[in-house]
């Protein structure tokens, strides 16, 4: 019986089938062979089989090894990948920012230098880095050894071209930073291993590695941006020489840092040149109690809660005593004013006051939604942890209300911001560039009734008179902000400082429109500037941070596609450089 | 039987079935033989060729990161300084659309207009 008449049920494939019967068949061809006395068939046969196995093993074998020999490039097994490399990082225009260059490492092999003297004479004139105690120690060896590392092409061909026996070249990837000292902060360093050690450098670590042998990661920044920002925070630092400064331009809609920007600063090609305070991203990693620019929190916090309208009255003739503490106006108003003018005179006893009413559960919630209780959420691993109240009573209330007694850094600041003025999302920021006109999703902190009413407040601080920003005023874009001075605390004296303060603009542009609307936001911060003659001694953020605001979106305007829109009726301020002596406004 | 007169068949005293897997083998030997030595030959070009395709790519990311080197916004600032140029004014932007009402303002404006008597310096030649 053969395998075809087995039952239907244990049918099996044709092929299957086919081998089987064949098989059958081919035993039975052994036994008649047996049967009819011709043993020597049947050994044949067995052999034939064999042979038959193995020239199809054999054909495999020929067929695997042509192919894999014509195989392309791609298809090659055997090159290990460079755990060092990492691919560039450039801007959101495809601008350079760092990248993986071939170097050289030179070594010296003793045992082949022919004349000692004379190679030591030429390798001190041509490697003025080198101790010349270094390369007798090499020189004087009797194995081969490492004597500089991160030769440029052309001081290897220098070299190259002495003809010297005995120096070897060892070529080597490593990465360089061809635009030195600018957004040296947000790109960050990487180590000779190839390992982020800050910035973007850094956070990115994982997709820079897998984009590694001439892939890019693109960030957010726009190195025009960033150039503007780095050349009008530098002239703001020649003038009012602070200890430090900060300057951040974001998109408030879709969270991307546009342009970030430190001072001091360092060369990531050489940062150990550099004080380590140098290398310190102050926008990240560094908090400061900011002021007044918190009092536009309180204000669109007692909107947004219903507890106060643009029209409510808060009187400021008089300190106001809230918890420990007794709060003056730094240009006392003496008046009742409306909300709007508590914003424009910075009054710390009407903030006090509305936040008051708000009481501090709700006004604990609302930080908390902005972000401000937290390490601002971005991708830099620098972000520090903000110093909070550890007690939300109306002590806290009255300080923070006016931006004392909490410490965040200066991106928690522009993420709160983000929330106030995007429609009232609080989205989280990002180094790394987003698809034209994403906008992630975020939680809702603020309504857009709300957001829409601190545009207003804000564009009238800036071109109303009697606002404390006047001097951030850019033509024809509608230009809003916040001024802040905070008070530094001084151990020394265990008080406030009246002298040394942080002093900062929290701009918007362009405020008309819609909150939904292309938007961007901006902040300059002096750390403990120094008054000028310009500012008529005079060191409040209004003085010394608003007009480098004001400067830097009058510049970067054009770059980010914003229009520029004069109403026929309203005269815009010629320049955006503060003149005159200071205005009622407190410039807090 | 077809199978039995296969292997049985001889030619000049050779079992045909053996000519038959000889001259298979042979011919899979030569063929593997050529295949692998042209596909050495174009491997060599190719690995030439991948030399100097990474050769020039080297040079081009060195080119590329020497333009951003000297393009850096502090140089770029730097030489502006030295050249005394100042970023633009705000009324000296213009959206491609308000063109032709500023050409139409430019016209009225006395100051624009031809002095009285004497032909415009952009006048055609009479």
């Amino acid at each position: 019986m053969s395998l075809a008449h087995l039952p239907q049920r244990f049918r099996l494939p044709l092929a299957w089938r086919w081998v089987g019967d064949w098989v059958w068949r081919l035993e039975h061809a052994f036994e008649r062979a047996r049967a009819a006395g011709r043993p020597q068939d049947d050994a044949r046969i067995r052999i034939f089989i064999v042979t038959v196995v193995f020239g199809l093993a054999f054909l495999v074998l020929v067929i695997g090894a042509a192919h894999s020999a014509m195989a392309g490039p791609g298809k090659r097994v055997g090159a290990l990948a460079n755990p060092e490399a990492r691919g560039d990082l450039v801007d959101r225009n495809g601008a350079l920012l760092a990248v993986d260059l071939l170097h050289w490492d030179l070594y010296v092999d003793p045992t082949v230098v022919w004349d000692t003297a004379a190679t030591r004479s030429a390798l001190v004139r041509a490697l003025p880095g080198i101790p010349a105690r270094r390369i007798d120690k090499v020189l004087a060896g009797d194995k081969q050894a490492f004597l500089a590392g991160g030769l440029t092409p052309a001081e290897k061909d220098a070299l190259h071209d002495l003809g010297l026996p005995g120096l070897v070249f060892a070529e080597k990837e490593r990465r360089s930073y061809p635009l030195g000292q600018s957004a040296a902060h947000l790109i960050g360093f990487s180590d000779t291993g190839g390992q982020g050690v800050a910035g973007a450098e850094r956070a990115l670590g994982e997709p820079l590695h897998a984009a590694a042998g001439g892939g890019q990661v693109p960030l957010a920044i726009d190195m025009r941006v960033q150039g503007v920002l780095e050349d009008e925070l530098g002239k703001a630092v020649a003038e009012f020489n602070p200890r430090g400064a900060v300057g951040i331009v974001t998109d408030v809609h879709s969270g991307e840092i546009l342009g970030l920007a430190n001072w001091p600063d360092f060369d990531p090609n050489r940062p150990g040149a550099s004080p380590p305070d140098y290398q310190k991203n102050l926008a990240a990693a560094a908090v400061y109690e900011m002021g007044s620019t918190f009092k536009a929190f309180t204000v669109a916090i007692g909107l947004d809660t219903g507890v106060a309208t643009p029209q409510s009255t808060f009187d400021a003739r008089t300190p106001f005593k809230l918890g420990y503490r007794t709060i003056h106006d730094y240009h006392a108003a003496k008046a009742i004013l409306t909300l709007v003018q508590v914003f424009q005179h910075s009054s710390n006893i009407g903030t006090a006051k509305l936040a008051e009413s708000i009481g501090p559960q709700r006004l604990e919630r609302y930080f908390s939604g902005m972000g401000l209780t937290k390490r601002a959420k971005v991708d830099l691993i620098e972000s520090a942890q903000p110093l909070t109240p550890k007690k939300w009573d109306d002590d806290a209330v009255a300080s923070t209300s006016f931006g004392h007694g909490m410490n965040v850094t200066p991106l928690a600041l522009t993420a709160a911001y983000g929330s106030l003025l995007n429609g009232g999302i609080a989205v989280p920021l990002t180094i790394k560039k987003l698809p034209p006109g994403a906008r992630p999703q975020g939680q809702r902190v603020f309504s857009e009734a709300t957001s829409a009413e601190m545009l207003k407040i804000m564009r009238a601080n800036v071109a109303d008179p009697i606002g404390s920003g006047g001097s951030a005023n850019a033509p024809g874009l509608s230009v809003g902000g916040k001024t802040g001075t905070g008070e530094k605390w001084d151990p020394e004296i265990r008080a406030y400082s009246k002298t040394k303060q942080v002093s900062s603009f929290a701009a918007t542009f362009p405020t008309e429109g819609t909150p939904a609307d292309k938007r961007y936001f901006v902040l300059i911060l002096l750390d403990e500037p120094h008054p000028s003659a310009r500012s008529y001694g005079y060191s409040t953020g209004g003085w010394v941070a608003a007009p480098a605001a004001g400067r830097v979106i009058n510049r970067i305007a054009p770059y980010l596609g914003v229009q520029r829109h004069y109403a026929p009726t309203v005269a815009e301020a010629p320049t955006v450089v503060a003149a005159g002596p200071p205005v009622a406004g407190d410039g807090m | 039987m077809i199978l039995s007169s296969i292997f049985n068949r001889r030619i000049r005293g050779f079992r045909l079935v053996e000519v038959i897997a000889l001259s298979l083998l042979l011919i899979m030997m030569l063929g593997v033989y050529f295949a692998k030595t042209s596909a050495g030959g174009e491997r060599t070009r190719i690995d030439q060729v991948e030399r100097q395709i990474a050769a020039e790519k080297s040079r081009i990311r060195m080119l590329d990161a020497e333009v951003a080197y000297l393009e850096r916004p502090r140089r770029v600032g730097q030489l502006a300084t030295l050249l005394q140029l100042e970023p633009m004014r705000a009324d000296r932007e213009a959206a491609p659309d308000s063109l032709s009402a500023i050409a139409t303002r430019a016209s009225q404006n006395p100051l624009y207009a031809a002095p009285r008597g004497k032909p415009s310096a952009l006048a055609p030649p009479t």
